[in-house]
């Protein structure tokens, strides 16, 4: 039973994460965009669905749309300032705009009730499920109905027209831009779907923890999901959903077992560690086998993509 | 005698699997001046590349004055006597037209450091733009500093790729003779050109490269005469259509 | 008015110092390294233990301050160390992660590699060194009211602020020289120009990348050294001013020094003068909204030379 409810709670949030990785695959894996301020997108996310459901008493469902809305907004502005250029402009905004949404949970108090976040956000059904375990599992059945339901979307949508545009794109943008199809135009699409992904993992994770604050949406989560999408394997979407679920195992444990060594006083230092262990991970994974473990098999190489036109 | 420059049976291209050079050979002797024609796309490019340790090779060997340099590191290339001047970017525009030679000349040995005053005799405009960047030259100037930046490293062979490529016939023919000035100082050439007529003019021996491979070689004066010539360009050309 | 002046200077002088750094990696290295701020903290905590370590050593334990100035010679001996060290550490996160990923050809994934990397490196150090604020000397320095009251609102500034502002200037004059008038300096804007033409040219491009990062990752130590100088030393500081570099590098246009010095001092001025608009809360996204006007209006920077 306790190991029930443990597993549900550990997939609820795996789920969550592999919403995100899934939004972060369709911008690097699919569009070779780097987003380097997922947890700002996160945040938006969040907070515009915690805001409209309570502030508002706005229904479950329409937070999460709002949250996907706001997302999209903010990764529409930052993409046409970004994308005009190097690609690398792309990962310093989004960087910039995730320290910037730091700054605004932290400091606009009467919005986003400051460093003390909001709280009681609203469960969706647990006036009939109550808060147990029957709350957690139906939950669990809703995140991973919206895994699949972005899964699917996203498979259709790669395999389709789009999608070779993209990574036609990915590979030569020289190629793809004599193709005749305004290559910006896509990468924008594809970093605002991911970015609307994001948001909406953001209000799937207020509304299952109940309260969110400034310090849910920290640098590390971005590396978090990064490191998903790494150790998965990009440019499947397979890869975005293993990882999640795999490096979240991995956090969790790594987690459990550094609290049990360490003594209280050197419960901080043993978080640092964590994360240096993380980053190592991510970085071994990068050199040793940069497709991860699920990564996209044969990559269009260039002379294939000239050899199409 | 050795030839100065010797590719024997190169192999090799920019991406494993995608042999751009297929067995590529060419030997040039001391004091000669060869040109290396083809059709577009053949690898006329890729193979000078390769010999300048730009462009993996994967079998097949490069001889300078007898020694293998096959695997030797491009930067190593210019201390051998081996300069290059690529077809395209050849100069560095952020750099003065006197850094770039400035610097050129530093990376020899002492023994190798050509004169700049020698460079700017040769160059007479380059010593008047000595100050500005090179970014701001004109086509031909360009030209004559990439000439005059692989010059000062005292080469004992010069590869050039399309140096006449984008010029005025006339200024064609102007870096055409400082390149006649330049054999005559005891420097061997290759030459690679699009321009098959003021190549073959100038050149002692010619090679037509076509796929990766040296189909046609002899004199010049010969090969200016060869119906095969044309027929190698249009021939290939039809092929890769 | 004046105050917000000095201050903007004092602040801009650290994040032009890191900048410059930041510019010749990018340039030369071609990537956005998100580690450079994390080599900032390790120089100012790197400092620390260098300092301890010569107050130890030359006896007595402790730094007699010279002149006007809070810290002894102590501290500068410790600024040289710790750069040194901090140049040895970039070498090493070099040879461990970006150079393996360089030779795959793989450049893009070095972004997010340097973004790993520094994650790592800030928590490495926050596992070193715990999360307490620490200082170089606890000397109370007395301010220098350098224009009166009744002008402009007044300017009053330390010394060591002072300072900080003029050695700046003198680090980027050094730079500066080396870049213009010396072989590795020249070898290094060929090579950021074009790295298969520097090859060609004889310049032994592996060496120059080392010699980028040892310069790079030894300015950010100094940059760091003078951020704990003015204010705390504490694991966060690479990481806040990190966005500051990258608007003051991309403002300047990448690749060159002088500006990203003069975008290093238009954003700690930026910085400065949105304190009484916005709040102090808001000032770090300042440095945000300069990013954005650059990318819109001129994106390749003041000076830069190419898109
Ligand atoms: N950097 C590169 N990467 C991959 N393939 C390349 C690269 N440069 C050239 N190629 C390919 O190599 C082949 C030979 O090109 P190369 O430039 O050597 O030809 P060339 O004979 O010099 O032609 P041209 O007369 O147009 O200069 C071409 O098919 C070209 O597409
Ligand atoms: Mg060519």
């Amino acid at each position: 039973m306790e190991l029930l409810a443990y597993g549900s709670f550990f997939l609820c949030f795996a789920s969550i994460f592999a919403v995100m990785a899934l939004g972060l695959n369709l911008q690097w894996g699919f569009a070779g965009l780097f987003n380097v301020g997922v947890a700002g997108f996160v945040a938006i996310g969040a907070y515009a669905s915690a805001l409209l459901t309570t502030s508002l008493g706005w229904p479950v469902a329409l937070g999460w749309i709002g949250a996907m809305a706001a997302a999209g907004i903010a990764a529409f502005i930052v993409g046409l300032a970004a994308l005009r250029l190097r690609e690398d402009y792309l990962a310093i905004t989004t960087f910039g705009i995730a320290v910037v949404i730091q700054l605004v949970a932290l400091n606009a108090q009467a919005l986003t009730g400051g460093p003390f976040g909001i709280q009681s956000i609203p469960k969706p059904l647990s006036a009939w499920l109550g808060a147990g375990l029957a709350w957690n599992l139906a939950y669990l059945a809703l995140v991973l109905g919206v895994v699949g339901l972005a899964w699917w979307g996203l498979e259709r949508l790669v395999a389709g027209p789009w999608g070779r545009v993209l990574r036609a794109i990915r590979e030569d943008e020289a190629a793809a831009a004599s193709l005749g199809k305004p290559a910006r135009r896509y990468r924008l699409q594809a970093f605002v779907l991911g970015c609307m992904l994001m948001g909406l993992g953001g209000a799937l994770y207020a509304h299952f923890v109940g309260y969110i604050a400034p310090e849910d949406f920290l640098p590390v989560l971005t590396f978090q999901v990064w490191a998903m999408l790494i150790v998965g394997g990009s440019g499947r979407n397979l890869g975005a959903v293993a990882g999640a679920v795999l490096v979240w195992g991995i956090w969790t444990v790594s987690g459990g077992l550094l609290r049990d060594l360490l003594p209280q006083a050197e419960q901080a230092r043993g978080a640092a560690l964590q994360v240096v262990l993380i980053g190592v991970l991510i970085a071994a994974i990068l050199v040793a086998r940069p497709r991860g473990l699920f990564g996209e098999r044969a990559t269009v190489s260039r002379h294939a993509a000239e050899d199409a036109t | 005698m050795t030839p100065a420059l010797e590719l024997s049976s190169i192999e090799g291209g920019y991406e494993p699997g995608l042999p751009i050079l297929r067995g590529a050979s060419l030997a040039v002797a001391p004091g000669e001046i060869v040109a290396l024609l083809g059709p577009n796309g053949a690898g006329k490019s890729t193979l000078v590349k390769a010999a300048a340790g730009l462009v993996p090779i994967w079998s097949g060997q490069v001889f300078l004055n007898g020694r293998d340099i096959t695997r030797t590191p491009a930067h190593r290339m210019v201390q051998e006597g081996l300069g290059f001047v690529p077809q395209t970017e050849n100069i560095f525009a952020n750099l003065s037209v006197l850094e770039n030679l400035q610097l050129a000349a530093a990376l020899v040995p002492k023994d190798r450091r050509g004169e700049l005053s020698k460079m700017f005799a040769l160059f007479p405009d380059l010593e008047r733009l000595r100050k500005l960047p090179a970014g701001r030259l004109s086509g031909g100037q360009r030209q004559m500093l990439a000439v005059a930046r692989a010059l000062v490293a005292s080469p004992s062979v010069l590869m050039l790729d399309e140096p006449s490529a984008g010029l005025s016939p006339k200024l064609i023919g102007v870096v055409f003779e400082r390149l006649q000035a330049v054999r005559e100082a005891g420097v061997t050439i290759l030459l690679v050109e699009q321009n098959v007529k003021a190549a073959l003019a100038i050149a002692d021996r010619a090679a037509v490269l076509v796929e990766g491979r040296e189909r046609l070689v002899g004199a010049a004066a010969d090969l200016a005469q060869d119906p095969r010539l044309a027929g190698l360009y249009l021939g290939a050309g039809l092929e890769a259509a | 008015m004046l105050q917000l002046l000095a201050d903007g200077l004092v602040v801009g002088s650290v994040i032009a110092l890191g900048a410059v750094g930041l510019t010749l990696t990018y340039s030369i290295l071609r990537f956005a390294n998100f580690g450079q701020g994390e080599f900032l903290t390790w120089g100012a905590y790197l400092a620390v233990t260098a300092l301890g370590f010569v107050v130890a050593v030359t006896g007595g334990g402790v730094m007699q301050p010279i002149g006007p100035f809070s810290f002894g010679w102590e501290l500068l001996v410790a600024m040289v160390i710790a750069a040194a060290l901090t140049a040895g550490l970039a070498l090493l996160v070099d040879w461990l992660l970006f150079q393996r990923l360089r030779a795959r050809g793989a450049a893009i994934t070095l972004v997010i590699a340097s973004f790993g990397a520094a994650l790592a490196l800030r928590n490495l150090l926050q596992f070193l060194y715990g999360t307490l604020p620490e200082y170089y000397t606890r000397e109370i320095q007395i301010a220098i009211r350098l224009v009166p009251r009744d002008v402009l609102g007044g300017l009053r500034i330390t010394p060591d602020q002072l300072l900080v502002i003029g050695m700046t200037g003198a680090v980027v004059l050094g730079l500066h020289l080396l870049l213009t008038r010396t072989t590795l300096g020249r070898a290094m804007r060929a090579t950021a120009m074009n790295p298969a033409l520097a090859r060609v040219a004889g310049v032994d491009v592996a060496a120059v990348i080392r010699a980028t990062w040892i310069i790079g990752a030894a300015l950010a130590a100094v940059a760091g050294v003078f951020a704990g100088l003015v204010g705390q030393i504490r694991p966060g500081l690479g990481f806040e001013l990190l966005l500051p570099l990258f608007a003051a590098a991309i403002l300047g246009g990448i690749g060159s020094v002088w500006g990203a010095v003069l975008g290093g001092f238009i954003v700690g001025l930026a910085e400065s003068f949105s304190v009484p608009i916005f709040g102090a809360e808001y000032r770090a996204a300042t440095a945000f909204l300069v990013l954005i006007a650059i990318l819109l209006l001129r994106p390749n920077g003041l000076f830069g030379e190419k898109p």
